[in-house]
């Protein structure tokens, strides 16, 4: 087996890690919306069902993907028919790192959607927006903190994906082999020093995405200060 | 002509509230909680639970019977709450600016600023703001809009008590330049008198009250409200400033008030005057030799008392008074409900409303 460089395992964990975050951001700010602005049993178990991914091993919810992800079931058999192949190609890891990172982009963008004044909503629903132009213009630049967070959250956990990874994209060299499947696949070969070269990489960029991350939400914007 | 016919459900009580008013600017008076708010948020349709009518000037706003029950931004309704409810992420421009329409937009926008004062204000965000100068921002950007109702939710309560009079003349501009019918929702009864042509007492989500304001205050000060705060607002025509300038008359029926000079003043012209009652003095032996130029015998009307402080109603040169005083105070003067008084205040108290 050729080996594959340091550079180019990299991109390939950052392209998926990428590509994860912006299909789940869409998707992940609109369920964030919905679950600030309603009560009751739903959602108490929406948000229960959306936070598994946190708690379960990753290794359970890759074996749940991979189910569903078999010849047999319906999903399956719809992505046959249009020709797209996921298991064990890059699609598998974006699969994964998107399942498992998702709750990390909703949690605080929940939050930072319920810190909005309902009010404020209101007056501009009565000003004339109607629900998505007030989403547009009121929430999301007074949320945009906590979008941002729960993104780079989100984005964090997606480049150190592990467990769901393997499962359904195995630990293909060049293909499928992201930072953290290399590293445990250096270590098991005795190439200590290829890990580590590997580790001290991830380590700077966790370090400055979660620096980033800590400088936006404790920073207050000026002009909200009286 | 305004016709409302609303109920909604609250977890205190169902607020039935059912007035036809001959007028297009109506008072909404009453305690904390009777549900005014309340009203004001279904008529803007932020109440998804209210059923009933309201038409302004034959426009029908909602009826729910008839299936017509349209959503807030299709109302026309400028809504000003009483802590204003500024967008904190955008300047005063782009505030007054956000619910305006495309089309006609730079005149209306001019106008709303012209008629509030607020071109200096224009570039800053709203925490760098006084509470009067939120409370103008927000009537321009509801101005802005072109509503066909005006719904202001006690506009001056969150602003110092000092100021009130000068937020006070900009509410009586919009309703003269504009024409825009309003509800004012209000503690104070002089606010009410002073603004509005029509007044409504609710109580625990009833109308028990409508008719002129002057006869919805008597009432509230018979009830002996303690929520209802008593402005001095007097209203008559302007008399030849006296000697030298230095001051002007203000003529009531029989009655002449001294108040300020004013260059700009017409004789003739008509004038409004608000005086705090703080700065009503009360004495029960006739005054003589005071510095006050308005000293005037009376006859306590009326003794309300709320916490530490009472308002006293004293009728006194063909005009109802009200002076704040300590409760201390009251006891020890025995001011009780036909006492003889005299009242001082002075010429500098008067400050003129429009």
């Amino acid at each position: 087996m050729a080996e594959v460089s340091d550079g180019s395992i990299l991109l390939l964990t950052l392209r998926v890690a990428a590509i994860a975050t912006l299909a789940i951001l869409p998707i992940g700010v609109f369920v964030a919306w919905k679950l600030a602005r309603h009560e009751g049993a739903a959602r108490t178990l929406l948000e229960t069902l959306l936070s598994l991914p946190l708690v379960l091993p990753p290794t359970a919810v890759g074996l749940l993907l991979l189910e569903m992800l078999r010849r047999s079931g319906p999903l399956a058999r719809l992505l046959d028919r249009l020709g797209i192949e996921v298991l064990f190609t890059w699609k598998a890891v974006v699969l994964a790192t998107a399942v498992m990172s998702f709750p990390l982009l909703v949690r605080p963008a929940r939050t930072a959607f319920e810190e909005v004044e309902p009010r404020l909503l209101a007056m501009g629903r009565s000003l004339g927006c109607g629900p998505f132009a007030v989403f547009r213009r009121v929430a999301l630049p007074l949320a945009w903190r906590g979008l941002l967070s729960g993104t780079l959250l989100a984005f964090s956990r997606a480049l150190g994906e592990f467990g769901a990874t393997i499962m359904i994209a195995g630990n293909i060299p060049g293909r499928t082999q992201t930072m953290a499947l290399a590293i445990f696949h250096r270590n098991q070969l005795g190439q200590n020093d290829a890990a580590f070269r590997l580790v001290a990489i991830t380590v700077v960029i966790a370090f400055a995405v979660v620096w980033t991350t800590e400088i936006i939400t404790r920073r207050r914007s000026h002009r909200t200060e009286t | 002509m305004i016709e409302i016919e609303v109920a909604i459900p609250l977890s205190r009580f169902r607020l039935e509230v059912a007035a036809t008013l001959p007028a297009d600017t109506v008072a909404v008076l009453g305690p904390s909680g009777s549900g005014k708010t309340s009203l004001l948020e279904a008529i803007a349709g932020l109440r998804p639970k209210a059923s009933g009518r309201v038409t302004i000037r034959g426009e029908r706003v909602m009826d729910t019977a008839a299936g017509v029950k349209p959503p807030p931004e299709l109302r026309r309704i400028g809504y000003v709450p009483q802590d204003a409810c500024l967008f904190p992420h955008l300047n005063v421009a782009d505030n007054v600016r956000f619910g305006m329409a495309r089309k006609n937009g730079a005149s209306l926008f001019e106008e709303a600023v012209r008629i509030l004062e607020i071109a200096p204000l224009l570039a800053r965000y709203p925490a760098t703001l006084s509470g009067g100068e939120r409370q103008r921002v927000a009537l321009a950007r509801a101005i802005a809009t072109e509503p066909r109702l005006l719904l202001l939710d006690e506009p001056l309560a969150a602003v110092d008590p000092a100021l009130r009079g000068r937020i006070l003349p900009y509410l009586l501009r919009v309703r003269e330049s504009l024409g825009v019918p309003f509800l004012y929702v209000t503690h104070n009864a002089g606010e009410a008198r002073a603004v509005a042509e029509a007044a409504i007492v609710l109580r625990s989500g009833s109308v028990t009250f409508a008719g002129t304001p002057e006869a919805a205050l008597e009432m509230m000060s018979a009830d002996e409200d303690p929520e209802a705060r008593f402005d001095n607002i007097f209203s008559g025509v302007l008399e030849a400033s006296g000697a030298a300038g230095e001051s002007g008359l203000l003529r009531i029926g029989d009655a002449r008030l001294v108040v300020p000079a004013d260059k700009d003043a017409v004789s003739g012209a008509r004038a409004v005057y608000s005086v705090a009652p703080e700065d009503v003095l009360v004495s029960t032996k006739p005054l003589e030799g005071v510095s006050a130029r308005n000293v005037h015998p009376g006859r306590v009307v009326s003794v309300t008392a709320a916490g530490a402080d009472a308002w006293i109603g004293i009728a006194a040169a063909g005009v109802e008074w009200t002076a704040r005083l300590t409760r201390t105070a009251t006891d020890v003067l025995g001011l009780e409900k036909g006492v003889d008084v005299w009242i001082a205040v002075k010429t500098q108290a008067f400050h003129r409303l429009r």
